[in-house]
């Protein structure tokens, strides 16, 4: 355990180059983009330089601005999801486990499953006008089908070993499925919610477009109108983020919901 | 309460007659010149027991008659319904005719005193061992935590509390699941196969496991087994289940613990291995002991696995 260059380059080796090589892409990315626009190759109306980017984004953290769009904008995310979200668990959770209400519910909701919540914005602008609400509808409808879809498989294919051996321990009811049917289609819920959190994103980008007062997607249009094309960067800019965000909540919660699960014990071991 | 006997079918097991299949079987209580044990197991009695699923016949018209703290294994092919006259017991199937009843009484009232160990642990992925161990104990009765170690202890797993089951070996995750059974201090105790996944030495082991704790706490053990050595080195009586029907009752009288080289027990599974893949002894001739028996030359093979 002395510390000799071979143990520093073992750390380096195992430690920080796993961790940067991710990096090394978009890096590569940005110097030859900023290279491009030093040179003129690329006009600043197409594309702006990426320090004039993140200049922008300074002066908008700055002013405050930035936050309460953020803020805007995550709170309609997120009650969106709640609101798509639960609704999806229990009605997976529903027809996974009844017979009886798969029949009566499935076939109608794989019918709604197929048509895309972006193509209902004329219907949604007619039903619930320009205010909030039409935003938490297109998020709630886009959050829904993953969840939904991945709540059903995930009840239907639990092991039916484990609940055989579980009801001859008499377990039943309510505890058969705190014990060994929801823990058992956990693995495949989470699957939904991770797919949920990417589409949450995107139908929001598209739900702010359609009027808005506040929130990055009115802050995106607004630079449109003046050509502050770097402030549009930064807005996609903090949409990507947000995103990224919002898979490593999913992620988290996989590592700690899921560590009982070979697979990720693996990976736990390897990080 | 002893109101069925039948005959039983000696001549066939001392090997002066052909063996044949066919007439109806009742397995018969133990002599009352036995050592008594004290009565913790449960008593089995099944009464006209039929099994079909679809058009096929599984069981038909079963009597069986199992004492307390009697160590039974049932043997036979594959298919002949052994592992479904277990979970006919068990209560996980139901029957198309006929009643099981213990200790002479009605089945439901008894079956939390039942437990059932199968051919794959099946533990709970999510719970640790100890929580695993822990399943289905009511926990208003007190101490769960301290029951399950406890039994844990028992089968050598106390150190493995707090793994997950996915890092446990086979053997280790079986041994689990019979703490897992053993804890409800079940007064029958009900084997499918447990040991059919495992390898050759684990599964030694864990047979002189399960004799050791079954002479401790003298519940009723049924263990189901294609391995007939298995079935010697632990039952006091080996059912053979041929034709929907017990087709042998066989009893072990060997001193315990046993062994393969024990006086007595080659002879014990030898005749029964012949008899579950029905060997004629039309060559009556005396056979010299130690004399391996040719298998191959049987016109009609049949799979036992």
């Amino acid at each position: 355990m002395s510390a000799t260059s071979a143990s520093r380059s073992e750390r380096w080796r195992s430690r920080l180059l796993p961790a940067l090589l991710p990096a090394l892409l978009p890096i590569l990315i940005l110097a030859s983009w900023e290279l491009a626009s030093r040179f003129g190759w690329l006009s600043n109306r197409v594309l702006p330089e990426p320090w004039a980017v993140v200049k922008a984004f300074w002066v908008l953290a700055l002013s405050g601005e930035m936050w309460q769009h953020v803020a805007t904008s995550t709170w309609r995310a997120l009650s969106g999801f709640a609101l798509g979200g639960s609704l999806a668990l229990a009605l997976g959770l529903l027809t996974g486990s009844l017979r009886s209400a798969e029949t009566l519910l499935d076939s109608t909701l794989q019918m709604l499953r197929n048509i895309p919540p972006l193509a209902l914005i004329p219907l949604v602008i007619l039903w619930f006008g320009i205010d909030e609400s039409a935003k938490l509808f297109l998020v709630s409808l886009g959050v829904f089908f993953p969840i939904y879809i991945n709540t059903f498989h995930g009840i239907r294919s639990v092991d039916k070993g484990l609940i055989e051996m579980a009801r001859s321990y008499g377990l039943a009811g309510w505890p058969l499925y705190r014990h060994v049917i929801l823990p058992g289609a956990l693995p495949a819920i989470l699957v939904g919610v991770r797919f949920s959190l990417g589409f949450m994103w995107v139908i929001l980008i598209v739900a702010e477009t359609i009027s808005a007062q506040a929130g990055i997607g009115y802050m995106t249009m607004n630079a449109r109108e003046f050509l502050q094309t770097d402030v549009v960067l930064v807005g996609i800019l903090l949409y990507a983020l947000l995103g990224k965000l919002a898979d490593l909540l999913s992620k988290g919660l996989e590592r700690w919901w899921l560590r009982w699960h070979p697979g990720y014990q693996s990976a736990a071991k390897a990080a | 309460m002893m109101s069925y006997e039948l005959e039983l079918e000696n001549a066939a097991l001392s090997g002066l007659a052909a063996p044949h299949a066919g007439p109806r079987f009742v397995a018969k209580a133990p002599a009352p010149s036995e050592t008594p044990r004290p009565a913790n197991g449960a008593t089995i009695r099944t009464e006209g027991l039929s099994k079909s699923y679809g058009e096929r016949a599984v069981l038909h018209d079963v009597n069986l008659q199992i004492a307390p703290g009697e160590f039974v294994a049932i043997v036979g092919r594959s298919g002949c319904g052994k592992s479904t006259l277990l979970r006919l017991i068990a209560g996980l199937e139901r029957a198309d005719a006929g009643a099981i009843h213990f200790d002479g009484g009605a089945r439901a009232a008894h079956s939390d005193e039942i437990r059932l160990m199968f051919q794959d642990a099946r533990l709970l992925p999510w719970k640790r061992v100890l929580d695993n161990v822990a399943l289905g104990l009511d926990p208003k009765a007190g101490n769960v935590r301290e029951r399950a170690r406890d039994a844990l202890a028992q089968v050598g797993l106390a150190d493995r509390a707090d793994d997950w089951p996915a890092v446990l070996s086979g053997g280790q995750r079986q041994r689990v699941a019979l703490a897992r059974a053993l804890v409800h201090a079940p007064r029958l105790l009900l084997l499918d196969e447990p040991l059919g996944a495992l390898d050759a030495l684990t599964r030694i082991e864990m047979q002189r496991l399960i004799e050791s704790l079954w002479q401790r706490h003298r519940f009723t053990a049924l263990l189901v087994t294609h391995d007939v050595g298995e079935a010697v080195a632990l039952a006091d009586r080996v059912l053979l289940i041929e034709s929907q029907q017990v087709a042998l009752d066989q009893r072990i009288e060997l001193a315990r613990p046993r062994s393969h080289a024990q006086v007595g027990f080659a002879r014990h599974e030898q005749r029964i291995l012949d008899r579950v893949l029905s060997q004629s002894d039309a060559d009556a001739a005396p056979r010299e002991p130690g004399a391996t028996h040719n298998v191959l030359a049987t016109p009609a093979l049949r799979w036992a696995i």
